[in-house]
Parts: structure tokens; sequence; C-alpha cells
């Protein structure tokens, strides 16, 4: 089947059978391969996308249910201006050790701090349920997202008062 | 994966009518988060799966003069960030909150997870106490039961073949009435419930319980209405002896299992103190209204 959706701004379209994942529809089709493969049954969260602004475990949703939606992904992020506040903040911290965990991460956290980026400790938790990471123990995930929220909550309010 | 088709309804209708016409060997997608799951590891001789998450009468929150109506494609985050629910039913919302992770509360339904029907489903007893019913559409038509019907057994409801579940319905008396949900799980995110439960009730001028709910999750083969309990609660003053008899009877009304996660005997620990505390929290809270 085709499916045609929005990748990270641009208007993407490829071949798939009906049975393919979004996941490996990205990696596979699109060859954006920021989204890894972990578990595969929607527990370890490395490869979470943003789809219409609500994070998902691309490993359980079918190519098909994303046709004509706005996706994003972790190649989405970085831009001519230089990386996103969750990656640059990710590197002062050193909050990733192996890395497989890192796209996912910081996917979720960029739902969150969109939608909230002065969310709690408590509230970065819980947002990261999804999101496993064998490596760090999460302290420095945990500091990294405060860290780059900081950062966007302060860009929100040069941007508004530009406006 | 093993190859299959895929087709969206767009309504109820053709939901149905493509579910009659394909027979066993179609599979209905709601969320995904368990179906995806299963055709990955086991496929058997599924051939097509009728995506139903899109289909309008099984979508949305609607309150009406009778009640609330939920779609039974609402999303677990889109309960959580309801304001009727956030407001008159608070509990759903704390059961919603328990489900999976972020990633999985924006896909999984609270349909799909009514119908895959496992003993430990968060979403079920702060539903269950609040009196709801289930409408289920088939070939033949609508009918209406009460949820606690719907679950039959493990990975068994009461849809008969080529039916589907539209929708949920909380009728207005039940909406505000003090609840409380808790669960336990070997950690806070993604674990399966040991034991989850909720409890809703009313005092009334004397301070006596009216109407007490009490259901129980992964107790028993299906989510269960503990009704000796509800029982021996009617009419009673909120006395502590009165609520730790209560929870005896709970335990007792219970069929916990030993498994891998926890023993029976440690369920029935869990179930005496949930019980407690699900009720002294609807209490506190109708004694604050």
């Amino acid at each position: 089947m085709l499916v045609e959706l929005t990748v990270n701004g641009e208007w993407k379209s490829a071949e798939c059978p009906p049975e393919t994942t979004l996941l490996k529809f990205l990696r596979e089709h699109l060859m954006l391969t920021g989204a890894k493969l972990g578990c595969d049954v929607g527990d370890c969260g490395t490869c979470t996308v943003i789809v219409d602004g609500e994070s998902v475990n691309s490993c359980l949703m079918l190519a098909a249910r994303a046709a004509g939606r706005d996706v994003t992904t972790i190649e989405g992020l970085a831009d001519s201006q230089g990386v996103h506040p969750l990656q640059q903040a990710f590197e002062n911290l050193g909050a990733l050790q192996c890395g497989i965990c890192g796209p996912g991460m910081i996917m979720s956290a960029k739902n969150l701090l969109d939608q909230n980026p002065e969310a709690s400790r408590p509230e970065i938790r819980d947002a990261l349920s999804g999101n496993l990471c064998r490596c760090t123990g999460y302290t420095k995930i945990i500091e990294a997202i405060e860290e780059a929220g900081q950062v966007m909550a302060a860009d929100k309010t040069t941007q508004s008062n530009t406006i | 994966m093993r190859p299959f088709d895929y087709i969206a309804a767009a309504s109820a209708d053709e939901a149905v009518a493509l579910l009659a016409e394909n027979g066993e060997k179609a599979r209905v997608l709601a969320g995904g988060t368990d179906l995806v799951v299963d055709l990955k590891h086991n496929a058997g001789d599924t051939n097509l799966l009728i995506d139903v998450s899109e289909v309008p009468e099984f979508r949305g929150i609607e309150e009406t003069s009778e009640g609330v109506r939920l779609g039974s494609m609402t999303t677990f985050s889109e309960i959580m960030a309801s304001p009727i629910f956030q407001k008159k039913m608070p509990a759903v919302v704390d059961g919603a909150h328990t489900v999976g992770a972020v990633q999985t509360r924006n896909l999984g339904t609270i349909g799909g997870n009514f119908v895959t029907c496992v003993p430990s489903a968060d979403s079920a007893p702060s539903i269950m106490v609040l009196d709801a019913t289930v409408t289920l559409t088939g070939p033949a038509g609508s009918r209406e039961m009460p949820v606690a019907d719907f679950f039959v057994g493990p990975r068994k409801t009461a849809l008969q073949p080529g039916e589907l579940l539209e929708s949920i319905f909380i009728p207005k008396a039940s909406l505000g009435k003090p609840s409380a949900f808790l669960k336990h799980g070997l950690r806070k995110g993604q674990a399966l419930a040991l034991v989850n439960g909720a409890a809703a009730l009313w005092l009334d001028k004397a301070g006596n319980i009216v109407e007490p709910r009490l259901a129980l999750g992964a107790v028993a083969p299906t989510p269960l209405r503990a009704v000796e309990t509800e029982a021996f609660l009617e009419g009673k003053s909120p006395t502590d002896s009165v609520i730790d008899e209560a929870a005896e009877i709970a335990v007792s009304e219970c069929r916990p299992i030993d498994d891998f996660r926890a023993s029976a005997n440690y369920r029935r620990g869990i179930i005496k103190v949930f019980t407690q505390r699900v009720l002294k929290e609807s209490i506190r809270i109708a004694q604050e209204s």
C-alpha cells in the first residue's frame, strides 16, 4: 500500500506492505534510522516518535495508521541554527552512555517540555516511565531535561517579547 | 509480521459489515498496544485488520442529561485530559494514569483494554464502581449490559462473533460520587497490577454509607465487583472496625492465583489493605464535600 505522511516537515510517500510498523517504515522505507528498534513490544521506548503532537511507540503503530499525519523523529530536531536545547543539554551533562535509548528519551522529553517546559522532577520521571536506560541510572538524563526546560522556557519568553 | 490486509473503517456500519464478511480471520484494531504485539508473536491465521480507531461513533466524550457517554476508542491520554473526567470522575483519571506509559496511553484505548479483558485491566475497577454500562453493536443491532457482565473470563468478553464494543456509559447518578483508585505493581511504571481496586460511595446526612461500590482487579478470572462487601457496608457507619470487617469480606470474595509476580497469599494481604485504603479515601472525600 502507498503511505503518504509528513515527516519532519516534509511530505513523504512510500510503498510498503500493510503489516509494516511505523518504525520499520521510517527506518527501512524512508531511511530515517534515528528511532531505534529495541524490545519491539512497546516497553523500552527507544522507538518513540511524535505523531500529531503525541509521543507514541512507533513499533506498535502501523504505518498505515500514520497516513496523512504529521510525524516528528529525532532527525527533525536539529536545524540550520544548531541542535535542539534537549540535544545540547544531553551533551552538556553527558546524559548518554551507550546512547541507544537517547532518541526515544529526547522525543519523550520533547513531548513533555513542549507542553510544560517547567515540568517538575516527578513530572519528568513520570513522562519517562516508558523509556528504559540500562546504563546511566537516569540521574543525568533527568538533570539534562530540567536544563533544557529552562532554556526552552526562556526561549518562549524571548519569542513572546519579540512578538 | 505475517502478511495481512488493512482497512480503516469509516463508520460503525462499515466496521460491522467488514467483520461479518471476513469472519474469524479478521481482527479488530483499536490502539494496537496489545494486538500488534500479539500479531508479531502469534498471528495465527489473521488475514485482515479492521481499524476502528477513527470510527466516529466509537469516539469522543459527551455529557448529556442522562450521564456521560465514553466512546470505546477514547485513548487513556484523552480520558486524563478530559475536564469532565477530571472534575466528576477523578478516580477514572487515576486508573488511566497507571496504564502503561505516556506512549502507550497515547495509543491505547479504554475499549481495547476492556476487550483484551485481562484480570488486571487498570481501567476496569474505577469504571465498574460507577455502575457503568457498555453498548455493543453488531449485525443484529445494539445491546447494553453492565460493565461487570461484559468481563466473562481471562481474555473472554460477552461480545458475540461480529459484535463490537461501541461505548461505555456512566449514569448521571454516579457523576461526582466520592471514589478512589489504587494500583499495586512491582514498579511504578509499566508494571501489571498485582492487585488494583476502586471504591465509590455516598454518605447520608447521619454520616452512614449509602450505595457503596467496590471493584478489585487481578484477584479473580475477571475484574470483580465485591458485592458481598458492598451489601455489608450499606447503611453502616464508616468506623475503623466496619472497614476492617469489610476488608475481610473482600478477601473472602476474591480468588487470587499464585504466579511468578506474586503468591495468592501476598495478593490476599494487598486486597485487605487496598480495600481499607480505597474505602477510607472515598469516605474522606465524601466527608469533605
